[in-house]
């Protein structure tokens, strides 16, 4: 029996939270990653040792689930796993909305025993129509909500991502190196061995949830890949989704006979089927989080031709090269920008052809930087703008002198509103590592996409763009 | 159209010789150079003078995947006195290389006209199911790599873009002087295939290697089919 939207939307925007086996060995990590819970949490534990520890936390413990005096919408469950088709029962016969599974020791472990536990599981949740995350996973994650698996996580903030994971560590490294970089997910789920609910049936709900924006999703494989494709398909035409695929399926070992054959190889089809489904391929954590960031801060391009501005003459140089090697052109500009930059430019140590080598001009008045974005903005020849953010010079004049940082910020969102080209900036963290991370979180509360490095910047914006082109 | 495949699975069979795929694959209406079978040199005779001189003459055996390696084949063969002394050449050859043969025959086919050499193909993937390839034929397939995937089944616009996704395009836009492809008989192709594998689910692979790619359309030179072997 499938699980119906309703039942899918109580497991993952669940009113009421139960946790069942959490233990003092674990540091009753599962309770105290739902202290933030936005509602009722409550816990389910017959081990009497376990038990006092648990109510120190201020939270109610029952036998059993049956026995919570309330609706439970998601329960979460760490039970070893011979208890855990018990444990299924027992939702089925509360009414849980949905169950997720951490415990692991099934099919993905290709002995007998996990797998015969794995289809009674089955078995028990299939046909009560249960909406079961796992098993083998971290499960649910949305911080709107105070859902979280790991208390680093954050809570209390409505995020726009969704996020999909076939692995828990690679869910649980995106929520929280993307929350360093304030990127939140609207609902992460880390779906392991997947049994009863598959990506699909995630991305199905992602595409529909008013809350997500932009859909990312790190996979391995797909037990029925028709079903993936066709859904990516849709998907992909509401939102932009970034796929992460990981590891390489080995052939099946039989006898090629063609050409065809012989080059169809495990990462050439799934290179082809994101493509043909107008989603984007990333490779690894770093370049999700750099195109998720570029799709939901910058504006979208079809052209290809960027105006940068940089701080010093060798910079613009390598500047140049990062957004050329990725596709980008750097062309000269119009005519009327050279006779306006003409009038006001400070030549001596910089330059205007195309990088724009800036320091000196926006050192002389900082208003010259606003001029500067006013003629980028109205040549033809120029679709997106990039910008050099010096944290080598500035990092820690901006900390003495934070009004000049905010001079600045108020500069670059002036332009970003005022203009539909793209604008993104590169802050590299050079030998000011901490002042820089302070200035790249003050841009990033502002909405400013900022990349640590020249090279990321032109791949998160060629790729972001190519996800508008869908 | 299956009774291919049924004769094949009779004798126990997982390859289709080139008469048979090409027959499959002309049932379906996709453009391939008519070729019939000839099980003796009076009847390759009789099926160049209908077809029509210049033919092309291959070697028709089971045991036979690369039939130009064997000197199975005769290209270009211009009248009949030429047909009888190719379809001995071929024998001989081919005794000499793979004694227990058992040919059943060469293949009678008329020689196509040039053009560009592009390889389109269906690959079964164990978690997409069918799967379609194109890519620019001989050293581009074969050393290069130079190839685009889509998988099955595939739109109007899929087609488009993979043949556009390869490095080598251009040489099929008419790369110095060269008469440019006929793109839109490559993607009709391509979406041909793209049913075909749908409705052929036996298919485990396929080969159309080369295919002429010429201004006025496309056509079919030679056929592989490997059928899946359970079933």
């Amino acid at each position: 029996m499938a699980v119906t939207r309703e039942r899918l939307t109580r497991a993952l925007a669940p009113k009421v939270v139960a946790v069942i086996g959490d233990k003092q060995a674990s540091g009753y990590n599962w309770l105290r990653s739902m202290k933030e819970f936005d509602g009722p949490v409550y816990s389910v534990q017959v081990d009497e040792n376990e038990i006092p520890g648990i109510e120190e936390l201020g939270i109610p413990n029952y036998k059993s689930l049956t026995d919570i005096p309330d609706q439970v919408d998601f329960a979460v469950c760490a039970v070893p796993r011979q208890v855990a088709p018990f444990i299924v029962q027992g939702c089925v016969e509360a009414n849980v909305g949905g169950v997720t599974l951490f415990t692991s020791g099934f099919a993905e472990t290709g002995e007998e025993i996990g797998v015969e536990l794995q289809n009674k599981i089955f078995e028990i949740a299939d046909p009560a129509g249960l909406a079961l995350i796992g098993p083998n996973c971290m499960g649910l994650h949305v911080p709107g909500l105070g859902v979280r698996f790991n208390r680093d996580q954050p809570a209390g903030v409505q995020g726009n991502i969704g996020f999909v994971s076939q692995s828990g560590t690679h869910g649980m490294n995106f929520s929280l190196t993307g929350a360093a970089h304030g990127l939140y997910c609207s609902t992460l789920v880390s779906f392991g061995n997947g049994i009863i609910l598959e990506a699909a049936d995630y991305l199905e709900y992602l595409a529909d949830d008013p809350q997500t924006e932009v859909i990312g999703m790190y996979i391995e494989g797909a037990r029925d890949g028709q079903r993936l494709f066709r859904t990516l398909r849709e998907v992909a035409a509401k939102k932009p989704v970034i796929i992460w695929k990981g590891g390489q399926t080995e052939g099946g070992g039989r006898a090629i006979r063609s050409h065809t054959a012989s080059l169809a190889s495990d990462q050439a089809i799934w290179e082809a089927m994101i493509k043909q489904v107008g989603a984007v391929a990333v490779h690894n954590l770093d370049e999700m989080i750099d195109v998720v960031k570029a799709t939901l801060l910058t504006k979208r391009t079809q052209g290809n031709r960027l105006g940068l501005i940089a701080m010093t003459g060798g910079q613009s140089v390598v500047l140049t090269d990062a957004f050329e090697k990725a596709g980008w052109k750097v062309p000269t500009l119009s005519d009327e920008s050279y006779a306006q930059l003409s009038e006001f430019f400070n030549i001596i140590g910089g330059s205007y052809r195309n990088p724009l080598d800036a320091a000196g001009t926006i050192g002389q008045d900082p208003k010259h930087l606003d001029t500067i974005f006013d003629i980028l903005n109205a040549d033809e020849n120029i679709d997106a703008v990039g910008m050099e953010l010096s944290a080598t010079f500035m990092a820690r004049r901006w900390q003495d002198k934070p009004e000049e940082f905010d001079r600045l910020i108020g500069s670059l969102k002036r332009f970003m509103s005022e203009s539909d080209k793209p604008f993104l900036a590169a802050l590299h963290p050079s030998h000011v590592e901490e002042a820089a991370l302070t200035a790249r979180k003050r841009l990033q509360e502002e909405g400013i996409a900022t990349f640590p490095s020249f090279e990321r910047a032109a791949n998160a914006l060629r790729k972001a763009s190519a996800l508008a082109a869908v | 159209m299956t009774d291919v495949i049924a004769a094949a699975r009779a004798a126990n069979r997982t390859i289709l010789s080139e008469v048979e795929a090409k027959q499959l694959l002309a049932d379906a209406g996709i453009n391939v150079t008519e070729t019939r079978l000839a099980t003796s040199i009076d009847e390759a005779a009789a099926h160049a003078a209908e077809l029509g001189y210049p033919v092309a003459l291959k070697v028709v055996s089971d045991k036979i995947t690369h039939k130009t390696d064997v000197g199975g084949v005769e290209l270009g063969v211009a009248n009949e006195d030429e047909l009888r002394a190719a379809c001995e050449r071929i024998h001989e050859r081919v005794i000499d290389a793979v004694p227990d043969a058992e040919a059943q025959g060469v293949s009678v086919q008329p020689m196509a006209e040039p053009g560009a050499e592009v390889i389109l193909g269906i690959t079964q993937d164990q978690q997409f199911g069918p799967v379609l390839m194109f890519g620019l034929g001989g050293v581009f397939v074969e050393v290069l790599k130079d190839v685009a995937f889509r998988i099955v089944p595939l739109q109007p616009r899929d087609a488009s873009e993979m043949i556009r996704e390869i490095q080598g395009f251009p040489l099929l836009e008419g790369f110095r002087g060269q008469p440019a492809a006929n793109l839109e008989a490559i993607e009709s192709m391509l979406l041909q295939l793209s049913e075909f594998a749908e409705a052929n689910p036996e298919i485990a692979e396929l080969d159309l290697n080369p295919v002429f790619a010429r201004p006025d359309g496309a056509i079919a030179v030679d056929a592989r089919i490997l059928l899946t072997s359970n079933s």
